[in-house]
């Protein structure tokens, strides 16, 4: 008996499905609500190499349903963190972690080393991202997205008619519709059962048993307890959209579609400016706006200053931006993500006004 | 008719019966008089569980789905 054991006497995975795992290399991008369940089993299922993508830090709100992490790891990079505990789990397995953010500088060079990828990220940007380089590279893609209490599950570029994201949904939602710029709330096992899923596939796909569930979108609801399953097909429209060659993707800017400036919430942006190298936190309040605040963390300089010299924060890879109410943070951030759009530029929501600020203050003066 | 994510918020309910419409065209004008929030959204459109990529004929007895695509993880 081995630790494989329980799988190999299944006759059609045998020995030979076992094999099939520990010689594949998958990549999972975002190690985050459904990149956990994703990790955990592929990697209790062998999986002989597993690439790990994220740029973020874990937060104590991660935690209902990144379920790889506990309270002992916030402030902990995400990517090798989850590297980090799954190897001591499993020694024997090999683990490439890249502890930044999906790009199109790094994304072709990323993808085309691995056979399968899974995309558990949170963002239509990565999306489509992720998707546009699957096709160019031809990769199997996994692709798993959740919404409250409901989730989708859909294979890509596998099987006879290879299909891909842009089939279903041509081009990203307008900036009104894309619930991440503001916190949407869901129920942990929400991304649990749809990244299970995800790794359920990717078994299949790596082993050759079963039916893969290509050419198909699937949802789930969470509440009804009910799938959906709907059949898709090649979409001339969407195609229209795709890159067509490397030179062309690595033009485009998929950051562009959250066309209102990202948010972030406070607990997250102190987390990034403490533990993630070039970040800065940056109050950009005109002088002499009251309150006055001196801490190690915080740097000020005005809107207008950054403005006229955006090029004073090109050393900084991640900028986040902090106003009396959010307004101007979130401004400024729209104008400087269109000057660097490679840098992770958010707005501190709510600003210093937010009941959740550090340096929120009863005798602030308005 | 069958309303996910995004979509299901916009409607009163998850389910429920539409007048019959000659085509998806039609149907999907209408859906926009009554429910004008609709319009704001991008979502799909899949007829008796086949996603649809022209105007489509309907019958009267289909199964319509709205399908917004999610983006979280």
């Amino acid at each position: 008996m081995n630790r494989f054991s329980r799988q190999t006497i299944l006759p059609d995975f045998g020995e030979g499905g076992q094999e099939k795992l520990s010689r594949a290399r998958v990549l999972v991008v975002g190690a985050g609500g459904l990149g956990s369940p994703v990790l955990l089993h592929l990697a209790a299922a062998g999986v002989g190499t597993l690439g790990i993508v994220d740029g973020d830090v874990i937060s104590e709100s991660n935690l209902n349903r990144q379920t790889l992490f506990g309270h002992q790891h916030t402030g902990k990079p995400k990517a090798t963190t989850a590297a980090e505990i799954l190897k001591q789990k499993y020694p024997d397995l090999n683990f490439e972690v890249f502890s930044d953010f999906l790009n199109t500088n790094n994304a072709l060079e990323i993808i085309s080393s691995f056979d399968v990828i899974v995309d558990g990220t949170d963002n239509f940007g990565t999306r489509y991202l992720v998707n546009d380089a699957c096709v160019l590279l031809n990769k199997p893609l996994v692709m798993g997205a959740i919404y409250k209490y409901e989730g989708q599950l859909m294979i890509f570029n596998f099987g006879d008619v290879a299909l891909n994201y842009r089939d279903i949904y041509p081009n990203p939602p307008g900036e009104n519709q894309i619930p991440n710029c503001a916190e949407t709330g869901v129920l942990g096992v929400l991304p649990g059962i749809i990244g299970t899923l995800q790794a359920s596939e990717v078994l299949k796909i790596l082993s050759g048993v079963g039916k893969v569930l290509s050419e198909k979108i699937l949802f789930f609801n969470l509440k009804n307890t009910s799938f959906y399953e709907v059949a898709i097909q090649p979409n001339p429209r969407g195609r229209e959209n795709l890159p067509k060659s490397e030179k062309d993707f690595k033009n485009r800017n998929y950051n562009i579609n959250c066309g209102i400036a990202e948010g972030i919430n406070w607990e997250k942006a102190l987390d990034w400016t403490l533990n993630m190298n070039n970040s800065i936190l940056l109050d950009i309040r005109e002088p002499g706006e009251k309150p006055f605040f001196e801490k190690e963390y915080l740097s000020k300089k005005p809107m207008g200053e950054i403005r006229n010299n955006p090029e004073s924060l090109s050393a900084y890879e991640n900028i986040l931006l902090f106003c009396a109410s959010g307004q101007r943070s979130s401004q400024l951030a729209k104008e400087l993500k269109q000057q660097f759009p490679e840098k992770k530029i958010f707005s501190v929501e709510g600003g210093i006004l937010d009941p959740a600020s550090p340096l929120n203050s009863n005798e602030y003066d308005t | 008719m069958k309303a996910f994510g995004m979509i299901a918020e916009k409607l009163p309910e998850q389910e429920f019966k539409f007048p019959k419409k000659k085509d998806t065209e039609e149907l999907l004008n209408s859906l926009y008089n009554e429910y004008p929030d609709l319009k704001e959204l991008d979502f799909s459109l899949a007829v008796n569980q086949q996603l649809i990529q022209q105007n489509t004929s309907l019958d009267g007895n289909e199964e319509i789905a709205l399908l917004p695509p999610f983006s979280g993880g």
